[in-house]
């Protein structure tokens, strides 16, 4: 028996694309609503409720009364912590059944109610992406991080451009045959993502995440009570957390993102070990990350990550099939919840694509947030298990 | 040299660093170092075991090596439109990381030996690096 009684009995997923023109809170209504049908539960029963984002959420308009209700914040990381703190929630007695949801508009203009005074503020130069005293130098958003972090890889291991496409090639292959992926029937080559432009150095374009809108929303209980859900339940069998900006006091922080700590968290209170896992689902805005966290959770020696994807290892046919929805490079990019959700959906036996058969154990893994530098992160380990 | 970038106060909500770019106008660079246990930080922190207590701003050598970077090919908005350019870390001798640009470099790479180049803008002092002139 886990430590954790925790079970994600319902997933809602709106659809995930460029420009779909529906505000954040339409796309967390439609998710709830997708989620608490797919578990069978109802509104009234939903008492606990997480905003996976920033600022308030209108529980008036989604028709909610839950018993609490915050936001949670802590970027790719906190779709992972919203279901550590549903689970902790319905641990002390505070809730029976807990809504994590996540809804973003990034590509789209939302009309809005007239009359209207007129057009927005201008926006400030490069708004949330000026990440303290690195800006001034003119690193702007997280890619540079993440580059940082790679071309530390490259120059220590030899990791190579050809390795980081080989990523791209791999989530592209599982993105063009998912249905509603963004890259869905635009399959690539290497030599595509070798010509694609360098947005970053070590970055090319092919190696970079594309923001969509959606919302996606799960249902979190206890296990006794995902017995009686109508969707098949999913047990959150370990979790665990780490954060990088330990690296960063140890000057470390470009080595690892602190992995190792959070994935023997959760594979402790799981009880698995790395070779157990029949699927990872990793949070990998950049190509790179995928490479690095295979290392890290030991999928595969340090330095390596490079060589084991370009040998096709993290293809269905390979030793661990990993972001078989297409991942962010391929699939869509709802933050966390886009390795969350393929890990529900492969547990269930339900993807709409590249199922890997007889998945019983899932990896989920996210990175996220700022602890004062650039680059310095939370990161979260969930081991999932298909229940029995 | 009129600024066209960010400058500090842009992107730190306070003056915790304000010795720190005071300095920087007379061309001398700073880091933060801990009296109790003599761990040196950047910028201003709190010593990870010892707090804020003995925490002093101390000038350090202005030397390191690079410890990474990236290259910049990617235009945003209104700044940095000179592409490319690249944001380096540079591990400094005193073992902080800084991040900077280096400057006067045809070849930037992991390892190699820089040293502090103050640029003076009209109303700050932007600490670059450059390849070392000694080992």
């Amino acid at each position: 028996m886990s430590l954790l009684d925790g079970s994600i009995v319902g997933l809602g997923m709106t659809k995930q694309g460029r420009r779909l023109g529906l505000s954040g809170r339409i796309l967390r209504r439609q998710a709830l609503e997708l989620a608490l049908e797919d578990a069978g539960v109802s509104r009234s029963d939903i008492d606990g409720y997480i905003l996976v984002g920033s600022g308030f959420e209108d529980l008036r308009y989604l028709g909610l009364s839950p018993r609490f209700s915050y936001s949670l914040q802590s970027g790719g990381a906190s779709p992972g912590l919203a279901v550590l703190n549903a689970i902790g929630a319905i641990a002390t007695g505070q809730a029976t059944y807990v809504a994590c949801v996540y809804g973003e508009a990034f590509t789209s203009s939302v009309s809005g109610v007239e009359p209207h005074s007129g057009r927005p503020p201008e926006p400030p130069d490069i708004g949330g992406g000026a990440y303290g005293y690195p800006y001034l130098f003119g690193q702007i958003g997280p890619i540079s991080a993440y580059a940082h972090a790679a071309q530390r890889h490259m120059s220590t291991f030899g990791t190579t451009s050809e390795h980081l496409g080989a990523v791209a090639v791999s989530e592209r292959e599982y993105g063009c045959v998912r249905p509603g992926a963004l890259e869905e029937g635009n399959p690539i080559t290497l030599a595509d993502h070798q010509r694609s432009r360098i947005v970053t150095e070590p970055f090319r374009l092919l190696d970079c995440c594309r923001s969509t809108d959606g919302g996606v929303a799960v249902i979190v209980t206890s296990q006794d009570r995902a017995a009686d859900c109508k969707a098949p339940a999913v047990d959150v069998l370990g979790i665990g957390t780490g954060h990088n900006v330990r690296k960063w006091h140890e000057g470390t922080m470009y080595e690892d993102r602190d992995v190792a700590v959070a994935a023997s968290t959760a594979f402790g209170q799981a009880g698995i070990s790395v070779a157990d896992i029949d699927v990872a689902e990793l949070y990998a805005p950049f190509s790179f990350a995928v490479i690095d966290q295979l290392e890290d959770y030991g999928f595969c020696p340090k330095g390596d990550g490079g060589a084991f994807v370009a040998a096709g290892q993290t293809k269905l046919s390979g030793a661990i099939p990993t972001n078989t929805g297409g991942g962010h490079l391929s699939g869509f990019y709802a933050t966390g919840f886009t390795p969350l959700s393929e890990a529900i959906l492969q547990l269930r036996g339900a993807a709409p694509s590249s199922q890997v058969p007889n998945a019983t154990i899932a990896l989920v893994s996210g990175t996220g947030g700022n602890g004062g530098i650039t680059g310095s992160s939370a990161h979260i380990t969930l081991v999932l298990g298909a229940s029995a | 040299m009129k600024a066209t970038r960010p400058l500090p106060g842009d992107v730190v909500a306070d003056d915790l660093d304000q010795p720190f770019w005071d300095a920087c106008r007379d061309h001398r660079f700073l880091v933060q170092r801990c009296a109790r246990c003599g761990l040196f930080y950047w910028p201003a922190s709190c010593c990870t075991v010892h707090g804020s207590a003995d925490m002093a701003w101390v000038e350090a050598s202005g030397r390191g090596q690079i410890h990474t970077y990236a290259v910049i090919h990617q235009s945003y908005r209104r700044t940095f439109l000179d592409v490319p350019y690249n944001v380096a870390v540079v591990r400094l001798d005193e073992g902080p990381l800084f991040h900077t640009s280096i400057m006067d470099c045809d070849q930037v790479e992991v390892g190699l030996r820089v040293q502090v180049a103050f640029v003076d803008y009209e109303s700050f002092t932007l600490p670059l690096f450059r390849p070392s002139q000694t080992p």
